[in-house]
């Protein structure tokens, strides 16, 4: 670098050193002006087929006064939200699409009970009596409606092994060094199968169950991406956790079946459901009822679910899915999940038991 | 005196004061923008390890400090740290029921090669995180230097077709985001990858190499990362080497093996144990990498400081977070003592001849030929192996070659809306992003260098506090730039200061980067023989001046290999740029590759590959184009 580049970076340097942006608190737009802002993940909007488009284009057609705005979830997720709520920061949004579950425990632990969503009124909506009842969260404070579920499964390559059928099969030597999973501290199918042992070996016996998983030389990845593109793909094992709707990709992509079949544990799958909420500070709560029935439509519902590549949250009656997808995308026979009551005041203490018991040196 | 010449006058005492005052102004600046953008973040979140309900505690310390899950055998003598005959008494018991055997063992498994395999039979001791931890920074360590100091010998000693590009390519480890360089090692050494399709042509394997080795596969991402670090610094010490010195020492009758030891390897020693240095404090702050590749049975420290925030455990977190930052800046406090006793009097970088690598057939069947080509066999492994199995996945699907990722990309930049990710901005901002880093960072690691290198040991501390950037867990720094800089600081009046967007993202890279200008040019200024510039100085010469005509020219090396890990540093940060650029168009390559990541990697991969070849094309492109010094 000759030296008056140098001597112009100095000057360069404090120019852009001063910058910053004072604002006074309470300077958001406030006004009701046919905005709905919708915070979503970054699948919903950024992936190959998302949904998130379509929902737009839809939705403004629907109302044409209206205009959907997407803001992209920021990384730390609902935590972002708690945090503002904490320090009394205004909230921007008026819906987030996308909420779980434990976001709610989360919520609930660390801000006023039942804070950051509104309590939905049931009354001003035309079409939540259309969703399955199986996949209500079971929130005392009625903040949340699902709109789409994902199921857990396993995914094995046969012929390598036989479809494993229940928990016990799991750690018989026949699946010795066979299984892949995710760790449950950062990972959604992680947590989910987590939950699942606890569900069928209460809070008691999951860890013994885990122990003897250890045993048998199951190993835990960091996250999906990880475990499923990464390990399973490159044939590392034969059995990964993952979600059941495996083949729609394996038929999409030219994927040999064989190794991507889906194996329902005691012909369960642990559910996921996604939901959608109001939040406490939004401006145009109308709005979002009227945007909560639109995803309730048939068309919505058949368009998420095979976007995203998940399950309806309605009865099958309010939904055509293609055939093609219903071909592949298997449901489990019967579905579990824990919900809310379950959760709160256990979900932060399950994990760390088991991480702890996992990586003790 | 009329009015133009008056201005004239003060317009040249004006430069004469900035002239005058250049340093001290710049070192403001730097000490500014770390207040802003380092030191308030830091604190906002650092300050919950000390805090209780309001009041001050050291309880988190003490609870953290005795948890044999985070120190194992030691929590005991944090615990009750008077009862030294207790401790004595279990070292003593432990110490006697070690046994040591030599054995003959085949570790390649079908391989029938015997190797001496000396065991070290201990009774589990537990070392808990921090000790685990530890351990595998030391391992990575080890073999970082291992595979980098070679590919530093031959490229600053050999000439051959390539070499300059090859050198400019090195820098890409450090750009690929973690997730990439994960997926790039499973479609190398995995089961079905690219390595055992290889072997498997010539009737081997296939080997389940991360399944039967998994510490091995982590310690070789790390490498993955760090030896080409190790190389870098290695390589520009190396080419600074006053090449007069080993002909003095030559014709004083030393032998070539003897200068080389005595004249030669002092000169390289402070960049090889700065490369060291930064390569165990990184991975010792290792993230995601090692659950990735080795699962949660190699848990680190900054997984659990990750996990900890995740739950909104700011006091733990922050706990764990102070440890790591006190054991990586004591580290370097220790170095910095090291490095500032190597003062020397070189006077000129004058470069060593290059020797041909291939000048004829007999020459490249010699045992120092044969070595090399050797270890261009395992780098094209461990270096080049994993890359090119990542652009293959992108371009292939189950159905066998595909250009889908590809055509994805393209209709993306076309018809995206608005609201997505598109990939021009993202390439457009990171370039952008990271020639501005560069234009911040360089002055800033300058002038901690030239501040602190003879300052003693007031310089030491301050150069130790300087490296702060390196010595911070990732996941705190970036928790702390949300809730000090995104959500920002109140201030009376109902007011807060926010930094946000471009300016904070191009601020917050070159935080990041200008610790690698310093240690980069600090071993070449404190070698230099300081009577030059005093003689500079005594002939009227300002600071400035002597800094710019005489020492600046002489580590010019050192500047330009530090300004291209600044270049690269922008252009790979993910962690802090993702959390500055939410809710604005100011996303980068790396930031792009994540949001494509959904449940299938293949765009992401495509992207990935993107990120490779542009920051590839302009390395070698400032190369070709940039003076004598090389990237």
């Amino acid at each position: 670098m000759n030296r008056r580049t140098f001597v112009g970076a100095i000057g360069g340097g404090a120019v852009l050193g001063g910058a910053g942006c004072l604002t006074q608190d309470g300077d958001s737009d406030d006004a009701d002006d046919g905005t709905l802002t919708v915070v979503t993940y970054e699948s919903m909007i950024d992936e190959e087929s998302a949904a998130g488009p379509w929902l737009k284009d839809a939705f403004e057609d629907e109302h044409p006064d209206v205009e959907l705005e997407w803001e992209l979830l920021p990384d730390q997720g609902i935590n972002y939200y708690i945090e503002r709520a904490d320090q009394d920061m205004a909230i921007d949004a008026d819906v987030y699409l996308g909420l779980n579950v434990d976001d709610l425990v989360s919520i609930d632990d660390n801000l006023a009970d039942g804070g950051l969503f509104q309590a939905l009124d049931g009354d001003r909506l035309d079409r939540a009596d259309r969703v399955r009842s199986d996949l209500d969260m079971g929130d005392p404070h009625d903040r949340v409606l699902p709109y789409d579920t994902g199921y857990i499964s396993l995914v094995y390559d046969e012929t390598e092994v036989d479809e494993p059928e229940t928990f016990d099969d799991l750690i018989d030597p026949e699946y010795e060094n066979a299984l892949l999973a995710q760790n449950a501290q950062r990972s959604d199918p992680g947590q989910a199968f987590l939950l699942w042992t606890i569900d069928a070996f209460g809070e008691d016996g999951y860890l013994d169950y885990w122990q003897d998983l250890d045993d048998n030389g199951i190993r835990i990845l960091d996250d999906w991406t990880e475990s499923y593109s990464g390990a399973y793909m490159e044939e590392e094992r034969p059995m990964v956790v993952s979600y059941s709707t495996d083949q729609v990709f394996a038929n999409e992509f030219g994927y040999d079946f064989a190794r991507h079949q889906v194996a329902f544990l005691s012909d369960q799958g642990y559910a996921n459901p996604e939901g959608m909420g109001i939040f406490d500070d939004a401006t145009n709560a109308d709005l979002a009822y009227d945007f909560f029935d639109f995803v309730l439509s048939n068309a919505a519902q058949a368009e998420i679910a095979q976007r995203n590549v998940q399950f309806p949250a309605v009865e099958d009656e309010y939904v055509d899915l293609d055939e093609e997808f219903d071909e592949y995308a298997h449901v489990p026979p019967e579905t579990v999940s824990l919900g809310y009551d379950q959760l709160q005041g256990n979900l932060d203490r399950w994990v760390d038991d088991w991480a702890r018991e996992f990586a003790s040196q | 005196m009329s009015l133009s010449d008056r201005v004239t006058v003060d317009r040249s005492r004006l430069s004469a004061w900035l002239e005058r005052h250049a340093l001290q102004l710049t070192a403001l600046v730097t000490a500014a923008i770390l207040v802003v953008m380092l030191y308030v973040p830091v604190g906002v979140v650092f300050v919950n390890a000390v805090l209780e309900e309001g009041g001050l505690t050291l309880g988190h310390f003490a609870d953290v400090l005795t948890d044999p899950f985070y120190f194992g055998a030691v929590a005991d003598v944090f615990a009750d740290p008077l009862a030294i005959g207790t401790h004595l008494g279990s070292l003593a018991a432990w110490l006697g029921a070690v046994s040591i055997t030599l054995s003959l063992e085949y570790p390649l498994p079908g391989i029938g090669l015997p190797v001496p395999w000396l065991a070290v039979e201990t009774p589990g001791v537990r070392t808990g995180l921090f000790g685990f931890t530890a351990y595998q920074a030391a391992l990575s360590t080890v073999a970082s230097v291992a595979l980098g100091l070679p590919a530093a010998y031959v490229l600053a000693n050999y000439e051959f077709y390539g070499r300059r590009t090859l050198r400019s390519l090195t820098i890409l480890p450090f750009v690929l985001p973690g997730i990439m360089v994960a997926v790039g090692f499973y479609a190398m050494f995995g089961r079905g990858g690219t390595l055992n399709s290889i072997l498997g042509v010539v009737g081997f394997g296939p080997f389940a190499f991360i399944e039967t080795y998994p510490l091995a596969i982590v310690i070789l991402a790390h490498a993955f990362y760090n030896a080409p670090l190790v190389a870098r610094l290695t390589v520009a010490a190396w080419e600074s080497v006053d090449v007069r010195t080993v002909e003095t020492a030559r014709s004083l009758g030393a032998s070539k093996r003897r200068a080389f030891r005595d004249v030669v390897v002092p000169q390289l020693a402070p960049a090889v144990l700065t490369g060291a240095l930064l390569t165990f404090i990184f991975t010792f702050m290792t993230f995601p990498i090692v659950l990735a590749l080795g699962g949660l049975q190699l848990a680190t420290v900054e997984v659990w400081i990750y996990d900890r925030i995740q739950r909104l455990e700011y006091a733990e977190a922050a706990t764990l977070a102070i440890l790591e930052t006190i054991l990586s800046l004591g580290l370097t406090y220790a170095y910095l003592r090291y490095e500032s006793a190597q003062a020397g009097f070189s006077q000129a970088a004058s470069r060593p001849a290059r020797e041909p690598l291939y000048p004829d057939f007999r020459t490249a069947l010699s045992p120092r030929r044969l070595a090399i080509f050797a270890y261009g066999i395992i780098a094209l492994v461990v270096f080049v192996g994993p890359m090119v199995s990542l652009v293959i996945g992108s371009v292939t699907d189950g159905s066998g070659l595909t250009l889908r990722n590809y055509a994805f990309l393209l209709e993306r930049q076309l018809e995206g809306a608005s609201f997505q990710t598109l990939p021009l901005p993202a390439i457009r901002n990171s370039l952008l992003f990271g020639a501005a880093t560069l234009v911040i960072a360089v002055p800033m690691g300058v002038v901690l260098s030239v501040l602190t290198v003879r300052a003693g040991r007031s310089g030491t501390v301050i150069d130790t506090l300087g490296m702060l950037p390196l010595a911070v867990s990732g996941v705190v720094f970036g928790i702390g730039l949300l809730q000090g800089l995104v959500f920002g600081i109140s201030l009376p009046g109902g007011w807060r200061l926010q930094v946000t967007g471009a300016i904070a993202i191009v601020i917050a890279h070159a935080v990041a980067a200008y610790p690698f200008v310093t240690r980069n040019v600090s071993p070449l200024l404190a070698n230099l023989d300081p009577a030059m510039v005093e003689s500079a100085r005594a002939l009227g010469a300002s600071r400035l001046r002597a800094l710019l005509d005489i020492e600046l020219p002489l580590v010019a090396n050192g500047i330009v290999a530090g300004a291209a890990f600044a270049f690269a540093i922008s252009i790979g940060e993910f962690s802090s740029t993702v959390i500055l650029a939410s809710g604005s168009e100011s996303y980068t390559m790396p930031v792009a590759v994540e949001r494509y990541l959904g449940r299938r990697s293949g765009p992401a991969i495509a992207m990935g590959t993107l990120l490779l070849i542009v920051t590839a094309a302009s390395f070698v492109v400032i190369d070709r184009v940039g003076g004598r010094s090389e990237l």
